[in-house]
């Protein structure tokens, strides 16, 4: 098109100056997204909650305390299946095993 | 002592005259020590035996026999006197100083009347009360009579004086009613009145200067003799006697004296102190009651029962209200002039209860509604006086203003017409409630309760809508470029606000849009005053506990972490990678959980997207691991710098409409099809991304063949003659325009989380009980739960978890169930 040529042509260069600049360039973005945590079943066995809300016991004890929701995190096991971090220390205590899997349990990693 | 101080030599004349001074002061002390206690008419009497004494003792140049001589042995200290005077010759005699003591001795000899000095007093006496009695003039000197009283009754004869005199009394008195007799039934009904009166107030003063003259006798005889009654009440006995005994005089008195209060009553005046001094008559001779009351009140009643039933219908409710004050007012000044006080009580509350009672009904529903619809403040004030005086008045208001608050509440609710203006209608009609209570209704608690009951009630008569709605008023209260209120301002709408949340049943659905329109404002950074925000946020905090909020607080958090992050991001990306530092680019982390959902949409984004964006992941999942990232294309916004003919422009638009704008970089006319399938956007949103460009306020890009509507084919074209005369400008995204679906999906997902939080409820309850009765659990269930649920609905979620096996029957007892570990 006629347009695109004397577009081309007459558009003055970058600031830079090292290349003509195009008709729209990328200055900012904001951007949205939601983190969850990366478990293979959202819902914790152990206290039957959600794993991205806090544990029962955690939404009884502080049920005020919005931090309160942040400690409560989630602990993956060598099985790759995951509990509240809170519910399985308890858990532990009695049984050390996968409440799932029965296999023998050791943390793999936890969540920050 | 008097006497005592003026020891020294005197003239026995002038001491004689002195001890009869101090007698009749004596006497006078005496006498008002005594008359206090008699009767309403001692006052006047005592001052006139005073008067009387007083000019006998001076003016009378004869002086008078002292039979305080007489009597020495009754009254103690005038005989003292006497025989002080005795002694006092005998001291004058003696030298001075010789005498230590005065010894002092009584007659011997008694004092002898002269024979005929009986039957002549007799005459005397009686004369004297005949003239009385007939109002001429007495012959003897009051000073004498008295005297003559106290010989009479000093030489035991006062029995017969007191006969003699009741007879004179009563001799009188039907002498006197049984004129009234003969020539009442002839007279007009004001002039008997007026009659009777005049009589009656004669009768009044001949008692009382009979009494004064025969007052020794009421004071020694009467008063040893309980039996006996004093002169002044037997004069009222007598009269009474007769008075009730002559029924056509009475009846004739009380009928005057109705029909005159009725003339009153009818608007004429009246001769209020002939109607006082009868009705005085009346209670006086203790017939008051009897003969009189009970039918005033009959009378009354009739009076007001026709009346209000006539000025029901002939006047309007607050007119009616008027009349009934004016005439309670009329009642109540009658009763201060001339009725006796003990008849307020059934007066008042006859008048009441004809005029008032009887209506009630008829008045509240006659008159209220109107009354509050045209907020008449006067008048229901008037109104809520009058009915707190009778009996379930008051009730019966607050049940009718109650009603009224129902209907006329649904009709503010119920009307999808009216949704827009719902909550504005809600608060104003909220005001002008509690003002009325408050002003005209004395603050009454039962109505403020009431006034609750009945918001509670009619909001919650259409499920879901109000609680939409309010929310969505907030959002429009706190969205920026809510201009020209002051945060007060706002802090008081806010507050108002919290009384119509507090009526809402289902909360949830509350908090659900709310949480959608936080949401938007947080994202968009729309918030017009994060105190404002943290203020609303602490209401429902208070209203409804952190269990509430908690989610609503995450929000906040969440965009106060993503704030460190992106500063620690910035820092990340300056030291590491070049490639971004051209790209201003700004996360906000949200807790998946604590934000609304938002469907999931793929779209393909070119390298200058997706670069950053990994750079971002990689650093943040470094910090945060065990975590995942999930990216909101619809959310995101993006600043485009644009090169026109006329000049640079900085454009604000969303991610979407970025995404098709940097297509035309590389090909400045684009097809439809070319865009779908080099954005991957969705087919609806596309078109509305392309509308906002194309077709908006703000044209940058050009749309062949012209039209509002987006086709397929369309051609696009660069736009580069666009001008405005601002250098940012921001591109309005069209909203999809909120539909039904949309709201059906945000009350559906609402529903989707109570099955959860019954569920979930359920699980906790029969975990912490391990065993419980289907109705026990229930009821917890009630307890825990904040948002309106059927029982049916509990007992279908109990059946699902059962089937999942989170818990079982007892093999047993079919209505027991246990928790299954």
């Amino acid at each position: 098109m006629a347009d695109d040529g004397e577009n081309s042509v007459d558009r003055p260069t970058d600031a830079d100056g090292s290349k003509p600049e195009k008709m729209f360039t990328l200055k900012k973005w904001n951007a949205v997204a939601m983190w969850s945590w990366d478990v293979e079943c959202d819902i914790c066995a152990i206290c039957r909650v959600q794993v991205m809300d806090s544990c029962l016991r955690c939404q009884a004890d502080n049920k005020r305390d919005v931090l309160s929701r942040m400690d409560c995190v989630v602990v993956w096991g060598e099985c790759n299946h995951s509990f509240h971090q809170c519910c399985m220390s308890l858990w532990v205590k009695q049984n050390n095993r996968c409440p799932l899997c029965q296999q023998e349990w050791s943390v793999q990693r936890m969540g920050k | 002592m008097s006497a005592a101080k003026k020891y020294k030599p005197v003239d026995t004349t002038e001491l004689h005259e002195n001890s009869e001074n101090i007698a009749a002061c004596l006497k006078k002390a005496e006498n008002e020590n005594v008359s206090t206690a008699t009767s309403p008419l001692s006052l006047g009497r005592s001052a006139f035996a005073a008067q009387n004494m007083n000019s006998s003792a001076s003016t009378n140049g004869e002086r008078l026999p002292n039979f305080s001589k007489l009597h020495g042995n009754e009254i103690r200290s005038s005989s003292t006197t006497s025989n002080l005077l005795n002694r006092m010759g005998a001291i004058h005699n003696s030298k001075p100083g010789d005498v230590k003591k005065i010894v002092i001795k009584n007659f011997k000899a008694k004092p002898i009347l002269p024979d005929n000095y009986s039957e002549e007093t007799y005459v005397k006496l009686e004369e004297a009360v005949i003239a009385i009695q007939l109002s001429k003039p007495i012959k003897y000197s009051l000073e004498e009579l008295y005297q003559a009283v106290v010989n009479m009754c000093s030489h035991k004869m006062d029995a017969q004086l007191y006969a003699k005199l009741k007879e004179l009394t009563e001799q009188h008195v039907k002498r006197n009613i049984k004129l009234k007799e003969l020539t009442g039934g002839s007279m007009d009904k004001l002039v008997l009145l007026e009659k009777i009166n005049n009589w009656w107030l004669s009768f009044c003063q001949q008692m009382i200067m009979i009494r004064s003259i025969f007052l020794y006798m009421d004071r020694t005889y009467v008063l040893q003799n309980s039996a006996i009654h004093s002169i002044w009440d037997m004069g009222l006995d007598l009269f009474r006697i007769h008075f009730a005994q002559n029924s056509v005089v009475q009846k004739r008195t009380v009928d005057g004296l109705l029909a005159l209060i009725e003339k009153e009553r009818q608007g004429s005046t009246v001769d209020r102190g002939l109607l006082k001094s009868l009705v005085r008559m009346l209670c006086d001779l203790q017939i008051y009651t009897l003969s009189f009351e009970e039918k005033f009140l009959d009378a009354t009643n009739q009076l007001y029962k026709a009346e209000s039933q006539r000025k029901m219908q002939e006047l309007e409710v607050p007119e009616y209200l008027q009349h009934v004050n004016k005439r309670l007012s009329e009642e109540n000044e009658r009763l201060l002039h001339y009725l006796d006080s003990s008849t307020k009580h059934p007066l008042i509350y006859n008048v009441e209860k004809e005029l008032l009672a009887e209506h009630l009904t008829t008045i509240l529903q006659k008159g209220l509604d109107s009354l509050l619809e045209d907020n008449r403040l006067n008048d229901l004030t008037l109104l809520y006086g009058l009915l707190s005086r009778v009996k379930n008045g008051t009730s019966e208001l607050c049940g009718n203003f109650n009603g009224y608050i129902k209907k006329k509440g649904r009709t503010i609710v119920i009307d999808p017409e009216k949704d827009k203006s719902m909550v504005q209608d809600l608060l104003d009609f909220k005001d002008k409630m509690d003002i009325i209570v408050r002003n005209c209704f004395d603050h009454n608690e039962k109505f403020t309760n009431s006034l609750r009951e009945a918001f509670e009630f009619f909001i919650n008569q259409r499920a879901n809508k109000p609680a939409e709605l309010i929310a969505k008023y907030v959002d429009m209260k706190l969205r920026s470029g809510n201009k020209g209120t002051t945060d007060e301002e706002l802090e008081k709408t806010l507050d108002k606000i919290m009384v119509l949340f507090r009526f809402i049943h289902g909360k949830d659905v509350f908090e659900a849009f709310y949480k959608k329109d936080l949401a938007k404002r947080l994202l968009v950074g729309k918030s017009a005053s994060v105190d404002s925000e943290k203020s609303m946020l602490s209401k429902l905090k208070q209203e409804c506990g952190g269990g509430f909020t908690s989610k609503l607080e995450g929000m906040f958090k969440d965009m106060e972490l993503s704030r460190d992050i992106n500063t620690a991001f910035r820092g990340h990306a300056l030291s590491n990678n070049r490639d971004v530092h051209n790209l201003d680019l700004c996360v906000s982390i949200l807790t998946m959980g604590n934000w609304p959902t938002y469907p999931p949409t793929e779209v393909t984004m070119p390298p200058q997207f997706i670069n950053p964006q990994q750079i971002f992941n990689k650093f943040y999942l470094e910090k945060h691991s065990g975590r995942k990232l999930q990216w909101q294309p619809t959310l995101g916004n993006c600043m485009l710098r644009a090169q026109f003919d006329a000049g640079p422009k900085e454009l604000m638009v969303s991610l979407f409409q970025a995404l098709v704008l940097l297509l035309f970089n590389d090909k400045p006319t684009l097809g439809y099809e070319e865009i779908l399938a080099a954005t991957s956007i969705e087919d609806g949103e596309l078109r509305r991304t392309l509308q906002s460009l194309a077709c908006g306020r703000a044209r940058v890009i050009t749309k062949t063949p012209k039209g509002r509507d987006i086709e397929d084919g369309d051609q696009f074209d660069f736009n580069n003659e666009f001008t405005n005369k601002l250098f940012r400008i921001k591109i309005n995204q069209i909203q999809m325009k909120e539909t039904n679906e949309e709201q059906k999906a945000t009350e559906e997902r609402v529903f989707q989380d109570r099955q959860y939080q019954i569920d979930a409820a359920i699980v906790r309850i029969m975990k912490m009980r391990k065993t419980l009765s289907h109705n026990l659990l229930i009821t917890e269930l009630f307890n825990q739960l904040t948002f309106p649920v059927k029982p049916a609905d509990l007992k279908k979620r109990i059946e699902s978890l059962i089937d999942r096996d989170y818990m079982e029957r007892d093999k047993d007892n079919q209505n027991q169930y246990n928790y299954v570990a």
